[in-house]
């Protein structure tokens, strides 16, 4: 019984052996017999535009043998070399279908994937077919340099917006110095100002100003620091308490600059103490938590909010509601309006808060410039205009002018 | 000089950006990302400016015993501790010294304990009482003073209503596809105008202060 | 201090040693600082009940917490700004002592120098505190202030200006195919060529009417003013709306908070 069973064993082994045999023959046969597929053609690598180099583009005509033909190309594998001679460095691949590669180089010198810049490349694209062995190489294509750009050409829409809305600027600007009388409608939110400082005067009580949770690199936080200049004149000839909490220390830095510069200019110079612009936090809802019990505490006759606001806008602006002060606000944080709008007296509506400070100052050079935004918006029109009749005549020359290419 | 040299710096600087957006070069970049990494860092001294008005601020009510001075030592003993948990910690050997993060976390579990059991329990209930100052300011919204506020006032009733099953499921219905309709078609030209005017108006402002036109911010003397 | 004041924060102070100790006992077997613990939930739920507080009015456990509140967060950001910023960014570049003091990976370069003028430009924002040289500040201002408003002013003028003009063509002949057509195939529903004419007509007045209402420089009389009167109707049923959408987001964070209350802190399952 024994020997039958090591008999019958050995005979399943190289029963079992010889299909083995037999499979490995037939996939091999399979990868040996796949014949080379054309190679690819009219490659053209270049370099590519509007960046800082270390960058090329490789174009191709596929392989013949690419969906069609033969039908046996799988991918494309780039490779790259400093010199037609020295040895070709796989640099990527794409698969079949593909006739584009761009070969981005990352900027660290010591990486297998840095393009030098300004350095004679050779590139070779090889058909590749399921078995690596087998592909067929273009010709190599080269020599080929890259290049950093020092102008973005996709960029020309913005440097033409910059030029004209520049151009605009200085104009009335120059227009404006030479004496030229320039109206400006009224703002109820700007005159209300001047009242309410001259309420909280009266009450005896102290004006509050909230620059928000902008920092000094800001907009709308810049254009708040004119504001204050001006309300803190006034603030310092009507000899009224001011209070001033920051929610960035650099924030905190310029306004103490400003306030005190315009304590100087009202000639109360002594008047003036930094304690009364000061920093709480830089934490959103523990700088809300301190501006509130500061409103409860001290009762400000008018609380002021011009800068950018974010969720805390309503919680600050009802808590000053309940405190009975008379609220001014502005911000171009477009979510944060409509609860001003329904919490405060008078609300200054996006552009309208870079508008305040020309307002509150009628410097002739800053409605100078206010007269140039308006001049832009009646570009705007205009092109609107013109885009839309061009949209809707499939004129997409006109429309593809507004397009920034990255 | 005093005026002179800021606002020279700020031209300077200020043209600087500009002009780097449309180069893509290399060397442009590069001092790009310089100058931004100076701006965190410069931003790091600026805060200890303002912890210092923090503390002096602070300071003088305990000095001068304002009213609620004592909350004000509530404010300097919760800095100081916060902070001495902050910088100190235990190393991944138990070694106690200047640690703040190891691959296992923070060093100092004061540290997360007050952050998850002072700073974010305190934070999330100031968040949560927009629910009541929401409810007292529709409360003001719904005393319709003129045309503005009525308008106002119907449009966000429309949007809150939306989903009200009591009315029935014909004025859910219609109630539905009005505010869907509010939502995207005049709240997007809205918010165009509004971005336009606003865009207009901080390119205005940025364009004033690069050239030396605003000086509001800077101060005078 | 009044007497009815002083009661009320006994209670209070008695209200919170016993749930302290039975949060004590709860988390005792679970937690390995039970006591640590139990202290510390509890001290989270007597701080959302004192900020809530302040719904009532402003009093003493509000004015804890706020003050609380400022002290800790201030500190938060110190620390997290000293170590992701001076640790993280400049010691490793300015100083091999340091970051081996600090434990952190000295970067070597050969541009590591131009580091020292941030902390140059640092140190004259330090100088704000003197009384005489104060004004040596505005330098590191002015490098703040310039470099953000060219930065701002390119970004801003490419994405409210010309991204937004170039997004305001839409087509307002929406598949027209001539009069007859359009009159012919009239319809309410949502895909309806109607529909979608109406909408771009209205989003392209709507924006016209609502640039015409930020213009300053002229007055808004006659055909202007109209035009702007139809702007701001614009703006107030965007707020509206903007109001309406708000509110229920706002309710989600109470229901949040509530739960913690109830939950976490009382242990009921609600």
């Amino acid at each position: 019984m024994r020997y039958i069973f090591v008999i019958f064993s050995l005979v399943l082994l190289t029963f079992s052996a010889g299909l083995a045999q037999v499979d490995t023959l037939g996939v091999d046969s399979i990868l040996l017999n796949i014949a080379p597929p054309s190679p690819i053609s009219n490659l053209t690598v270049y370099d590519k535009a509007n960046d800082h180099g270390h960058a090329l583009i490789l174009e191709w005509t596929p392989s013949p043998d690419d969906g069609a033909g033969m039908n046996t190309v799988m991918l494309y594998e780039i490779f790259r070399s400093e010199s037609p001679d020295s040895p070709f460095v796989n640099v990527g691949s794409v698969p079949l279908g593909n006739s584009r590669y761009d070969n981005i180089g990352i900027l660290e010198k010591e990486s297998r994937d840095y393009i030098p810049d300004n350095t004679d490349l050779y590139y070779r694209v090889d058909a590749v077919t399921i078995n690596p062995e087998v592909r067929a190489s273009s010709e190599v294509f080269g020599p080929v340099r890259s290049y950093s750009n020092w102008f973005h050409r996709g960029r020309v829409p913005v440097l033409l917006a910059v030029l004209i809305f520049g151009g605009l600027m200085m104009y009335f600007v120059t227009v404006a110095r030479k004496g030229a009388e320039l109206y400006v409608r009224p703002l109820a939110g700007i005159s209300a100002v001047d009242d309410a400082i001259g309420r909280a005067t009266e009450m005896g009580r102290p004006i509050l100003y909230i620059f928000g949770l902008g920092t000094a690199d800001m907009i709308s936080t810049i254009a708040s620091f004119t504001i204050l200049s001006r309300v803190a004149k006034q603030v310092a000839e009507y000899q009224t308490q001011l209070i001033v909490p920051c929610y960035d220390p650099i924030v905190m830095t310029v306004a103490q600059e400003v306030v005190k510069s315009s304590y100087l200019d009202a000639g109360h110079p002594d008047a003036y103490n930094d304690d009364m612009v000061f920093y709480i936090t830089t934490n959103q809802f523990a700088y809300v938590a301190a501006v509130n019990g500061i409103m409860l505490r001290e009762l400000p006759a008018t609380n002021i909010y011009m800068g950018k606001f974010y969720a805390e806008s309503l919680i600050l602006a009802e808590t000053g509601a309940v405190a009975g002060s008379i609220q001014i606000a502005g911000t171009d944080e477009v979510g944060q309006l409509p609860f001003f709008i329904i919490a405060c007296d008078y609300t200054l509506i996006g552009e309208e808060l870079y508008a305040a400070s020309a307002y509150l100052g009628r410097e002739p050079i800053m409605l100078g410039s206010l007269k140039a935004q308006d001049y832009a918006k009646a570009a705007v029109i205009i092109l609107s205009i013109l885009g839309i009749i061009a949209a809707n005549f499939g004129l997409t020359a006109f429309t593809n002018i507004f397009k920034v290419l990255d | 000089m005093k005026r002179q040299i800021p606002v020279f710096l700020v031209f300077i600087f200020g043209v600087f950006m500009v002009f780097q957006y449309f180069s893509p070069h290399e060397a442009s970049e590069w001092v790009y990302k310089f100058l931004m990494d100076w701006i965190y860092i410069i931003g790091i001294f600026a805060m200890a400016l303002g912890i210092w008005s923090l503390i002096h601020v602070s300071y003088d009510k305990i000095k001068h015993k304002r009213h609620d001075w004592g909350y004000s030592v509530v404010t300097l003993a919760a800095l100081f501790i916060m902070t001495f948990f902050g910088i100190t910690g235990f190393n991944e050997n138990g070694d106690w010294g200047f640690y703040f993060m190891t691959q296992e976390g923070l060093t100092n579990p004061m540290f997360l304990n007050f952050f998850n059991y002072i700073l974010v329990p305190i934070e999330t209930t100031m968040f949560s009482l927009l629910a009541f100052f929401i409810a007292s300011a529709a409360y003001r919204a719904f005393r319709a003073r003129n045309v503005l506020a009525s308008m106002l006032l119907v449009s966000a009733l429309i949007v809150m209503l939306r989903f009200n099953p009591y009315f029935g499921d014909a004025f859910a219905f219609y109630m539905n596809k009005t505010a869907a309709w509010l939502l995207n078609v005049p709240n997007m030209a809205a918010k165009r105008a509004i971005l336009i005017g606003i865009g207009l108006g901080m390119v205005g402002t940025a364009l004033k202060v690069v050239l030396g036109i605003e000086r509001g911010y800077m101060g005078k003397g | 201090m009044k007497r009815s004041t002083l009661i009320l924060m006994g209670l209070v102070v008695i209200v919170f040693a016993l749930s302290w100790i039975f949060k004590a006992i709860s988390f005792h077997g679970v937690e390995e600082h039970y006591v640590l613990q139990g202290f510390l939930v509890t001290l989270a739920a007597f701080l959302t009940l004192s900020i809530m507080s302040f719904l009532y009015r402003d009093n003493p456990f509000y004015k804890f917490a706020e003050h609380l509140f400022v002290g800790i967060s201030a500190a938060f950001w110190m620390s997290m700004g000293f170590w992701s910023t001076i640790v993280g960014n400049l010691i490793p570049r300015l100083s091999e002592g340091l970051s081996n003091f600090f434990k952190v990976h000295y970067i070597p370069g050969d541009y590591n120098i131009f580091f020292y003028i941030p902390v140059i430009l640092g140190i004259l924002l330090l100088m704000r505190l003197s009384r005489n040289y104060g004004w040596i500040s505005r330098w590191s201002l002015a490098f703040i202030v310039g470099t953000t408003a060219g930065l701002n002013f390119i970004r801003y003028l490419r994405s409210d200006f010309i991204n937004q003009v170039s997004a305001t063509y839409v087509p307002l002949l929406v598949d027209w195919q001539g009069i007859g057509h359009f009159f012919s195939n009239l319809s309410l529903s949502a895909s309806g060529q109607f529909i979608m004419m109406l909408a771009n007509w209205v989003i392209f007045l709507g924006v016209m009417c609502g640039i015409i209402y930020f213009f300053f420089s002229k007055e808004h009389t006659g055909m202007f003013g109209r035009a702007s009167r139809v702007g701001i109707w614009i703006l107030m049923i965007t707020f509206g709306a903007s109001f309406g959408y708000t509110v229920m987001g706002r309710i989600s964070l109470l229901v949040g908070r509530i739960t913690f209350l109830f939950r976490d802190w009382m242990g009921l399952n609600i």
